[in-house]
């Protein structure tokens, strides 16, 4: 098929932009036109015949009415700001806020509707998510952790070093009192010289080490042989319940039991019941040793306590209980037995 | 030339359908190819001018029956028009409208006996 030049095709162009075809259509036209006069080329006809054929089918008034046409089918789809706005200045601004007007208003009515209704139902809606509190509700639910409240532990103070100090070798020596003779004991002899070389004067002979550099000084409590020395009764009335040499029966162990013997009548009401056991007495055995406030502590009742009490009561003198020497009031607990034979 | 006005009047009425018939023989074609088919077909019986075929096309397009696709050809701008499924569906009933119409213009030119008989 033979090509139409482009020389001629321009020509064609413009002879239809000559008769105000438009615009829209021309490159349709132009091509319909231009595919009849290729055909016609094909037959053998020269252009210009072509062209004066194409002149007078496409004359001026079909392309007018083909014109006219079509602005009749775009009218039906244009709205009136398209004809109000027809050949003016589209970009300027006004035509897009005409163009969207209806758009606007109908986004923003809805907005606004629900806008207000958001408003209006605040509360209710408010009211439905959060119930009413009710009087039994808990206000505050305050969790409670055990607290652990621990004594403060005082500082302790530093553990006072009892400054053990090195024992040093010592002897037992008591001063010499002056007692009166029967009172002498043969076991507070005063020690051998030999025994004091290497040793200090102590209430206790303790095997410590012997030549201490430290000089310790004597036992404070060691009584000055003066205050001693008349054998007046000790200041003292401390009642003590050990010492170091308790009290005793005057003949010992032995003595005392033949006296309890000898003393001790089976309560009557306790030998028909068939009671027997032991009654603890308490007793103090006075400096003097004199036997004070004797009393049944623990007792089998029917009237062994009180038997039990009164011989306690008749016995003689002991011999005072001492400490360092010295006759001190000492409490003493007898157990007495009663038996039924 | 005396014949072509003529079958102008015709066709005018039914150019949308003929268009229509055409475009759903084929996927997709041209302002002057439709021109050329219609002249093949009927032997030059019924020539279709541009002038009044591109309202026509430009008219159904509008309407959404058929759709546009421009491609450059030999350096012009070549529009071809296909239908849509819409079209292909307007097509058929079109062209059934048609036929019973023709049949029944043909019952009214045929002479009045032999309609009787």
């Amino acid at each position: 098929m033979k090509r139409l030049q482009e020389n001629r095709i321009d020509q064609i162009s413009k002879y239809l932009q000559a008769h105000k075809l438009d615009p829209e259509l021309l490159p349709e036209i132009l091509d319909h036109l231009a595919c009849e006069a290729e055909e016609s080329l094909w037959d053998g006809k020269p252009f210009e015949q072509i062209y004066r054929d194409m002149v007078k089918t496409a004359d001026a008034q079909t392309l007018l009415n083909l014109s006219v046409d079509h602005q009749n089918l775009l009218a039906m789809e244009k709205s009136l700001n398209d004809i109000v706005f027809e050949n003016r200045n589209k970009s300027y601004g006004a035509y897009d806020l005409r163009k969207g007007y209806g758009q606007t208003v109908q986004r923003s009515v809805v907005m606004g509707v629900a806008f207000f209704l958001l408003l209006v139902m605040l509360p209710q809606l408010y009211a439905r998510l959060k119930p009413d509190p009710k009087p039994d509700d808990i206000a505050y639910i305050v969790e409670a952790n055990p607290v652990d409240i621990k004594m403060e532990e005082l500082p302790k103070p530093p553990p006072v070093e009892e400054e053990i100090a090195p024992a040093p070798k010592t002897v037992k020596s008591l001063t010499p009192e002056v007692l009166p003779d029967e009172l002498v004991e043969i076991e507070n002899l005063p020690p051998a010289i030999d025994e004091l070389e290497n040793a200090q004067p102590s209430t206790e002979t303790v095997d410590g080490i012997a030549n201490l550099d430290v000089i310790v000084p004597p036992v404070e409590n060691v009584p000055s042989a003066k205050s001693e020395a008349t054998g007046v009764e000790p200041k003292k009335e401390e009642t003590f319940t050990a010492v170091e040499q308790s009290p005793q029966y005057e003949g010992g162990t032995e003595a005392m039991a033949a006296f309890l013997r000898k003393n001790l009548k089976y309560p009557r009401p306790a030998s028909q019941a068939g009671i027997q056991g032991k009654v603890y007495v308490q007793f103090v055995v006075g400096s003097d040793g004199k036997v004070e406030n004797a009393a049944a502590i623990k007792g089998i009742g029917f009237g062994c306590d009180e038997e039990a009490v009164r011989v306690v009561k008749m016995m003689k003198d002991w011999m005072p209980g001492k400490q360092a020497g010295i006759p001190v009031r000492v409490k003493f607990t007898l157990p007495i037995a009663f038996q039924l034979d | 030339m005396e014949n072509s006005t003529t079958s102008n009047e015709y066709v005018r009425g039914t150019l949308k359908t003929i268009v229509l018939n055409l475009l759903a023989e084929h996927d997709r074609m041209y302002g002057y190819e439709i021109t050329q088919e219609v002249k093949d077909r009927t032997g030059g019986a019924i020539a279709l001018t541009f002038g009044a075929l591109y309202p026509v096309l430009h008219k159904l397009e509008q309407e959404g029956l058929l759709l546009t696709e421009s491609v450059e050809v030999d350096g012009r701008l070549r529009k071809y028009y296909s239908l849509t499924h819409r079209g292909n569906e307007t097509a058929r009933t079109k062209t059934n409208d048609l036929e019973r119409f023709i049949e029944a213009v043909r019952l009214l030119l045929a002479p009045k006996n032999l309609a009787t008989e």
